[in-house]
């Protein structure tokens, strides 16, 4: 009787355990599945997306996007969040990644579809190039500078911190001194 | 005697080393069409062997990319030229690329008329009709030059994305001298008033800001410079409310002193502070547009320097242009010194500009024909092109595309022959067929976009959507696997259900065996229990009959 009790209640404990949830994985999987966890030892970025400028160009602003209920009305489109930096991550890859785990619509040219030969951005979150006058796009900042290349040029490092920042101005209106684009024609 | 001929040869060599310098009336080297034509070669080697394409540049990687500026501005400056190449291939890809577009989203461009505008010069150079570009469906013909010039209007402004919106209009609407019907939504007087009205104060031009900048007002004076003639003035409003008269001569020579002012004394021109050769080669083409010889033009020659000296300055070894010798902060993807691409199409175009000035042909955007030019290009079927389409027949992917698009256009420029129609239904098929790997592609794009994050929130119920995804992307060719964008995160989301479901799978056994060895013991009992029971009532028959 003793032993039946005893076997009976080993084999309730051993499913308990196993149905709370145990999983059994190969270590490709784990990593897999795991690859964007933050960890003590993980490299990391920090990265943001807003477009606060709009707030004082709202006139300028395409008629669309002021009717609906795109942008948001503090101007954050993504805060300050920190992602894990996998090995060779340029700024590009961060974005891309980012808006698809945020769902936030992101549309760019690729490398081979322009003549400068690395990605541009042509919008976020429904805001393009030129929705908010002649002077408006996408830059990107890294630690407070804008590099001011193709972000699919720009390899990052552990620690750096990336803003994408809408500009009115070519720039100015955020902080760069510099405007894109010298000596193209489109 | 000996004596007299060495003097005489001294002086004679010393003539003949100053003769060049005494030809060039303005000072600095003097080039002649053959000089222009070897650089242009030049470049045009420098990027086939950076594109590592075979004889012609207007194939593979740079042939698939038509209708973009990482080719487009190749093709106009090849065409320019005329040197031997795939123009058809080129036209019939430029083509389908509107086709696509069209079909698509209703134009080529939501925010960017310059889309239009280079397009339409690109067709011109590879020898299509920008007004009837393709067909739409139903028969209706797709024209460019309406839809991006003069009626660009009716869906967004050409001012859109500021000042180059005008200029190319301008440009692209005079590159064959296209009519504005009535009731255009821009009239060419519209967009001349439009450019006058951001002349700056000291005569040029700038995407922003109060100072000119060469490269703006250079492209200014190019759209200007067919007006040049007229002598009725332009009227328009002034930024600040103001309407002005003003003839765009007036205008061009207010640009041309402000662009004359900007040289440097090297002959070239900076831009946003860093001298360079686009801006150069910009005002080069703005001079010879107007009929202004840069050699000798004394407006346009510092410290002995022309403004084609300026652009040489930066010809490096391997054929190329470099954009720059010091890092440019506004354009940090060009390396200082080292061929760059939107150099070489700039200069390219320059080069050519240059030479057409040399021999007396029409300018860089006249595309009218010269006396004695055009045709159709008729085209010969051959053997090569027949094996071509069988061994696509086989295997063809993506990566084929501009292959079956070329040879369907040149088929239907060849004289019947036997066999024509076959070549055409097989060509038919392969594009039907690579059109449709194409929405396959697109389809799995945008199924990943909108299905597959945040990765949070996938569970088993997902388990089919993604076997279905990894069903279609085993299914395709390599080459148009590599398509899939982010495919590892499909891998991930299935690593992920895979061991929920496994947990499940594991969970539901054990529990199933594990009711198992409950119902065994729970029998193992009661069978103890009867036997107990049975032993009892043994022993208590025993002991009744004992007594």
């Amino acid at each position: 009787m003793k032993k039946d009790l005893l076997a009976a209640f080993f084999i309730l404990l051993a499913a308990a355990v196993l149905l709370s949830g145990t999983r059994i994985q190969s270590v490709e999987e784990y990593y897999l599945t795991h690859v964007d966890d933050i960890t003590a030892e993980s490299e990391t970025v920090f990265i943001s997306i807003r477009c606060d400028t709009i707030r004082q160009n709202y006139d300028k602003l395409d008629k669309e996007l002021r009717e609906g209920d795109y942008l948001p009305a503090d101007g954050v489109i993504l805060p300050a969040t920190e992602v894990v930096l996998r090995p060779g991550d340029t700024v590009f890859d961060q974005l891309d990644r980012v808006a698809r785990a945020n769902r936030i619509p992101m549309e760019y040219q690729g490398a081979d579809e322009n003549g400068f030969g690395s990605v541009y951005i042509q919008g976020i979150q429904y805001l393009y190039e030129y929705s908010c006058g002649p002077l408006s796009g996408w830059m990107y900042r890294v630690n407070g500078e804008f590099p001011g290349y193709g972000c699919s040029r720009y390899v990052l490092e552990d620690g750096d911190v990336v803003e994408w920042v809408y500009t009115c101005d070519l720039g100015r209106d955020i902080g760069s001194q510099e405007i894109e684009g010298g000596g193209g024609t489109s | 005697m000996k004596r007299l001929r060495a003097i005489f040869g001294f002086w004679l060599a010393l003539c003949l080393c100053l003769s060049p310098l005494a030809a060039a009336e303005g000072g600095g080297a003097s080039y002649t069409a053959a000089d222009y034509r070897s650089a242009a070669e030049d470049i045009l080697r420098w990027k086939k062997a950076e594109n590592s394409a075979g004889g012609e540049l207007l194939s593979g990687s740079l042939l698939a990319k038509a209708g973009t500026t990482a080719a487009d501005w190749y093709a106009i400056g090849l065409g320019r030229w005329g040197f031997a190449d795939d123009y058809e291939a080129y036209r019939a890809m430029l083509e389908q690329a509107v086709s696509s577009r069209y079909a698509e989203s209703g134009g080529l461009s939501p925010v960017k008329a310059t889309e239009w505008h280079r397009i339409i010069l690109a067709l011109l150079a590879a020898g299509g009709d920008p007004t009837a570009a393709a067909r739409e469906g139903e028969g209706k013909t797709i024209d460019l030059v309406a839809d991006g010039t003069y009626n660009r209007g009716k869906t967004a402004s050409l001012g859109r994305q500021g000042l180059n919106g005008w200029i190319w209009a301008l440009i692209a609407l005079d590159a064959m001298r296209y009519p504005v019907p009535d009731g255009a939504y821009n009239t060419r007087e519209d967009m001349i008033g439009e450019i006058l009205r951001r002349q700056l104060a000291d005569g040029g031009f700038a995407l922003t800001g109060q100072e000119a900048d060469p490269d703006m007002t250079a492209m200014a004076v190019q759209a200007l410079a067919p007006y040049c003639d007229d002598e009725k003035g332009i009227t328009f409003t002034e930024l600040e409310g103001r309407e002005t008269v003003k003839t765009v001569k007036t205008a061009v020579d207010e640009a041309l002193s402000c662009l004359s002012a900007l040289q440097e004394d090297t002959g070239d021109y900076a831009s946003w502070g860093t001298r360079n050769v686009e801006s150069t080669a910009q005002v080069a083409i703005a001079l010879c547009c107007l009929g202004i010889d840069p050699l000798t033009d004394s407006r346009f020659i510092k410290n002995g320097r022309t403004v084609v000296d300026g652009v040489m300055l930066y010809r490096q070894a391997d054929g190329g242009f470099a954009h720059s010798y010091t890092a440019d902060p506004e354009n940090p993807d060009a390396q200082p010194g080292v061929s760059n691409s939107m150099a070489g199409e700039q200069v390219l175009c320059a080069l050519n500009a240059l030479w057409r000035q040399r021999e007396g042909l029409r300018t860089l955007y006249d595309f009218l024909p010269e006396a004695g030019e055009g045709g159709e290009v008729s085209a010969a079927f051959t053997d090569a092109d027949r094996e071509t389409i069988r061994e696509l027949d086989g295997k063809a992917n993506t990566d084929d595309y501009p292959t079956v698009v070329a040879l369907l256009d040149k088929l239907s420029r060849t004289a019947d022959f036997e066999g024509k129609e076959d070549c055409l239904a097989r060509l038919r098929n392969l594009k039907d067929r690579i059109d449709g790997i194409q929405r396959e592609i697109d389809d799995i794009n945008a199924l990943v976009l909108v299905r597959l994050y945040p990765f949070e929130q996938l569970s088993l119920g997902d388990k089919p959507l993604l076997d279905g995804l990894i069903r279609r992307h085993d299914a395709l060719d390599a080459t148009d696997q590599r398509k899939i964008d982010r495919w590892e995160d499909v891998l991930r989301a299935k690593a992920q259900v895979d061991s929920q479901w496994r947990a499940l799978l594991i969970g539901a056994t054990l529990t199933l065996l594990g009711a198992m060895c409950l119902l065994l013991l729970i029998r193992r009992v009661r069978r103890r229990r009867t036997q107990k029971r049975r032993a009892m009532d043994e022993l208590a028959a025993r002991c009744e009959d004992e007594e």
